[in-house]
């Protein structure tokens, strides 16, 4: 587990969303990565019960379940500033028996699939962003594997980012700027994909090219 | 009683003082007795003023229950006989004179009934029956007796006691040939795990409580034996309890391991012969249950070993396919070798004995690998019960313990591929079979070699201690009486799975594959160098003085194994010189420069005028190696070179 960096890549001008993953995938295969299958990040939201909230009729908190497929046998739960949980897959099940408590949000489920690539030390994943049957983005997600501190690494990270993203690379990632020199983990990534995709959600609708 | 004479009673008052002490010559201390006023007050502490006459009955005693009861009692008998006067005023003389009243009744009556009885007409006194008494006798005849009796008492009781002894013995001896159906199941209790079912005992031979995954249940039953004419002579084998296997586990099983050369015929497989081996010899003293109960759980034991590898021979995927067909899995560890694992199940059928008539070849069914399989699941049993498993969180899977730190970790594919063994049964016995294939034929070719030439010889020394997947092996190559000179060449195998590595003694590391060809063309290699090697050794032992010496020379034929190497040594006085090209195939050249002045057919010129020039060395001649004397090169050798070595006598 190395120091990841989750961003997003905004459509190209005049592009499908298709036609950007395509352009950034053959920008990673000649740069030199070798394709190494594919990767799944999905998530699910669920709304605290109406009952069990207190009679101040505060707003129910929302938790957010998720999987990974570079850690098949966890799975991930966590609050928009609250704890993560990394749990065993069984962890879905008991979801189900807490139906009482936790009561799931329709079609909200979110989920982004693409090519997983390696280029010596760094693991580049860039996934297509759906939401039920539309592609609503595109993310990225760079690692590099050697380093665990976010603070030593982020410079070689920012520079790799730039070779191939060009003028969309981002700024550090929050999650960096909390603790520089606490050990990266796994959690971290996951809140860094729950950002991605409320933001993905907030976002309008990606305009078909054509129609305007 | 009126005409009686009054008795004169003499009383005396019993108010002694209280002793208070005795002092230590006999004198006594007494207590003062109590003053008027010390009285009164005593008894002034016994009245309970609380209690009124009648009214508060019910209330709670005081500490002093004379007090109370005297003042209950004067205040019932107020409330109940209010007509009967009380009399405090009694006289104190008053219980002294009923006492004395009822003595003197008493006494009366007692004079009354002796007069009567005096009298003898009216009533007796009859004394009470009693044993005669023994007449008086001497101390000592009465202790005899006595004596006597005791030990009469003492041996009536050991007697009782050997008489059931001996009664149990002789029980016993009955009991070996005539056994109770209770002691038998006790005698099988202490061997296999029973429990009683309603009416039936059940018993349980399978793995499973070692820790053993198979779904067999692996129940047997045990019943009683009544099929017995009592009153025919009982056999000596009888025994009153029977066990019942499950069908499928009768006869006997075990797993054949063979290697075979060739490939046979698709339509062939499936068609291995069940050997009938013959049953394993059970222990002289152990009863027929025992040995049936144990066939049955190698049968299961087998089975288990089958149904595991033949789960994996179909589950794993590598480059050559396993085959399974029936009761037999066949592979290929290397090409042109087929390794075969059977499952050879006879049952105890009388037909099937009949056919079963060939016996099965010794070089055919590799015992080891057959152990080792035994073994092996044996060790996937134990890992079953092991520490890293159990104990486990009751909703956990039954695996391994990293494994379920696994999903709380976020472990990637990297460390769960890390955690999980990924060898299975079928691939280690396929390693160890390749393993001794490759060991046996290394050793038959080191054998071939070393019946097959002669000159030099090869020695292999084989080490002990091997592992399941690698051996080793020393190999020299010596000349025959020059060992102490010539052992350059030392050799060091080491046998793996699939591939023979080579240590060199100059340090050189090389690696075979598992073709035979290729180690014995190292090895034909090796003996052509260890020949010139050897002429480098005898000359320094002979003074004679290397001029040139090359392990690979690029001269001459090229030999298709190997290099060919080469040596020149000129004699210490320089006169001679010898030459020698050995090469693995070409065979040795040996060639001596003789020289000059000894050459006739040398063509005379002018340019050489100074006769000193003819004492150097010139042409070379070759020498017919195969006629000289010796029984090896090293010691023609040798002949030849203390041949061209002038005596200095």
């Amino acid at each position: 587990m190395g120091v990841t960096c989750v961003s997003q890549m905004p459509v190209a001008e005049g592009k499908s969303v298709q036609q950007t993953v395509e352009l950034l995938t053959r920008k990673l295969e000649m740069l030199g990565a070798e394709k190494q299958g594919t990767f799944c990040v999905d998530c699910e939201t669920y709304h605290t019960a109406a009952s069990t909230l207190g009679s101040q009729g505060q707003a129910g908190k929302l938790m957010y379940v998720m999987h990974n497929s570079e850690y098949p046998l966890s799975c991930f739960a966590l609050f928009e500033n609250g704890p993560c949980l990394i749990a065993d897959t069984n962890f879905d099940v008991l979801m189900v028996k807490l139906k009482g408590f936790f009561q799931s949000a329709k079609a909200s489920k979110i989920e982004t699939r693409g090519p997983r690539y390696q280029y010596c030390d760094f693991l580049v994943k860039v996934g297509t962003v759906t939401m039920g049957p539309s592609a609503r983005g595109i993310s990225v997600e760079v690692e590099y594997g050697p380093c665990v501190v976010a603070s030593d690494c982020w410079s070689l990270l920012l520079e790799f980012l730039q070779s191939f993203l060009g003028s969309h690379t981002p700024g550090a990632p929050p999650v960096f700027g909390n603790r520089h020199d606490a050990v990266y983990g796994p959690a971290d990534t996951m809140i860094q994909y729950m950002e991605l995709f409320n933001k993905i959600r907030k976002q309008q609708q990606v305009p078909v090219a054509g129609i305007r | 009683m009126s005409g009686v004479r009054a008795v004169r009673i003499s009383i005396e008052s019993a108010c002694e003082k209280q002793v208070q002490e005795v002092g230590l010559d006999g004198t006594e201390t007494y207590l003062q007795p109590l003053s008027m006023s010390q009285n009164l007050a005593r008894l002034a502490q016994r009245i309970d003023f609380s209690q009124g006459s009648g009214s508060e009955e019910e209330e709670a005693a005081g500490p002093d229950g004379d007090a109370q009861d005297w003042a209950g009692a004067a205040a019932e008998q107020d409330d109940e006989e209010a007509l009967v006067k009380f009399q405090p005023s009694l006289w104190p003389w008053d219980s002294v004179r009923n006492n004395l009243r009822s003595a003197l009744t008493e006494m009366c009556v007692l004079y009354d009934v002796l007069s009567i009885v005096r009298d003898k007409k009216f009533m007796t006194l009859d004394p009470v029956s009693q044993d005669a008494l023994p007449p008086k006798q001497s101390p000592q005849t009465l202790q005899l007796i006595s004596k006597k009796k005791s030990l009469a008492g003492a041996a009536q009781i050991l007697l009782k006691g050997a008489e059931r002894l001996t009664k149990s013995v002789a029980e016993n001896q009955e009991n070996k040939l005539q056994r109770d159906f209770n002691s038998e199941l006790l005698r099988l209790r202490q061997h296999w795990k029973l429990r009683k079912v309603g009416d039936k005992i059940l018993g349980d031979l399978s793995y499973r409580s070692a820790g053993s995954l198979f779904p067999h249940h692996g129940t047997f039953e045990v019943i009683k034996n009544t099929d017995i004419d009592l009153d025919k002579k009982i056999p000596e084998d009888y025994c009153p309890l029977d066990v019942q296997i499950p069908s499928d586990l009768e006869g006997s099983a075990y797993i054949k391991v063979s290697i075979q050369k060739q490939a046979p015929d698709i339509g062939d497989l499936g068609t291995v012969n069940l050997f009938k081996r013959p049953l394993p010899k059970s222990k002289p003293g152990s009863p027929h249950w025992q040995t049936k109960l144990e066939a049955a759980q190698n049968v299961l034991l087998c089975k288990e070993i089958f149904a595991q590898l033949s789960r994996e021979a179909v589950q794993i995927k590598s480059q050559i396919p396993h085959i399974v067909v029936k009761n037999q899995i066949i592979s290929q560890p290397f090409p042109n070798l087929q390794l075969s694992i059977s499952l050879c199940h006879s049952s105890n059928d009388k037909k099937s004995q009949k056919s079963a008539t060939e016996k099965p070849g010794p070089e055919d069914h590799l015992y080891v690998l057959e152990h080792s399989l035994h073994l092996l699941i044996r060790e996937f049993h134990k890992q079953t019960l092991s520490s890293i498993v159990m104990p486990h969180p009751a909703s956990a899977p039954f695996g391994h313990k990293r494994m379920r730190l696994s999903g709380p970790q976020a472990f990637d594919k990297n460390e769960i591929n890390s955690i999980q063994s990924t060898e299975g049964l079928l691939e280690k016995i396929i390693k160890q079979a390749k393993h001794i294939f490759l060991r046996s034929r290394t050793a038959a070719t080191i054998d071939s070699l070393a019946s097959r030439i002669e000159d030099p010889q090869i020695q292999a020394h084989w080490s002990n201690i091997n592992d399941v997947y690698e051996s080793s092996v020393k190999v020299l190559i010596t000349s025959q009486g020059y060992e102490q000179i010539c052992k350059s060449i030392q050799l060091q195998l080491n046998v793996g799975v699939e591939q023979v590595r080579v240590v060199h003694r100059d340090g050189r590391v090389i690696t075979l594959s598992h073709q035979e060809q290729e180690l014995q063309d190292f090895l034909l290699s090796q003996m052509s160098q260890h020949q010139v090697h050897a002429v480098q050794q005898l000359a320094k032992v002979m003074g004679w003085q290397v001029l040139s010496f090359s392990n690979h020379v690029g001269l001459g034929p090229i030999e298709s194994i190997g290099n060919a190497s080469a040596i020149t040594v000129a004699s210490p006085s320089g006169d001679y010189a010898i030459s020698v090209r050995n090469g693995p195939e070409s065979g040795s050249k040996i060639m001596v420069q003789f020289p000059r002045n000894q050459c006739k057919d040398l063509p005379k010129s002018d340019v050489l005028q100074d006769s000193k020039w003819s004492h150097l060395r010139g042409p070379f001649k070759e020498v017919q190696w195969s006629k000289m004397e010796g029984r090896n090169f090293v010691y023609k050798m040798e002949l030849l070179m203390s041949a061209l070595s002038p005596c200095l006598l």
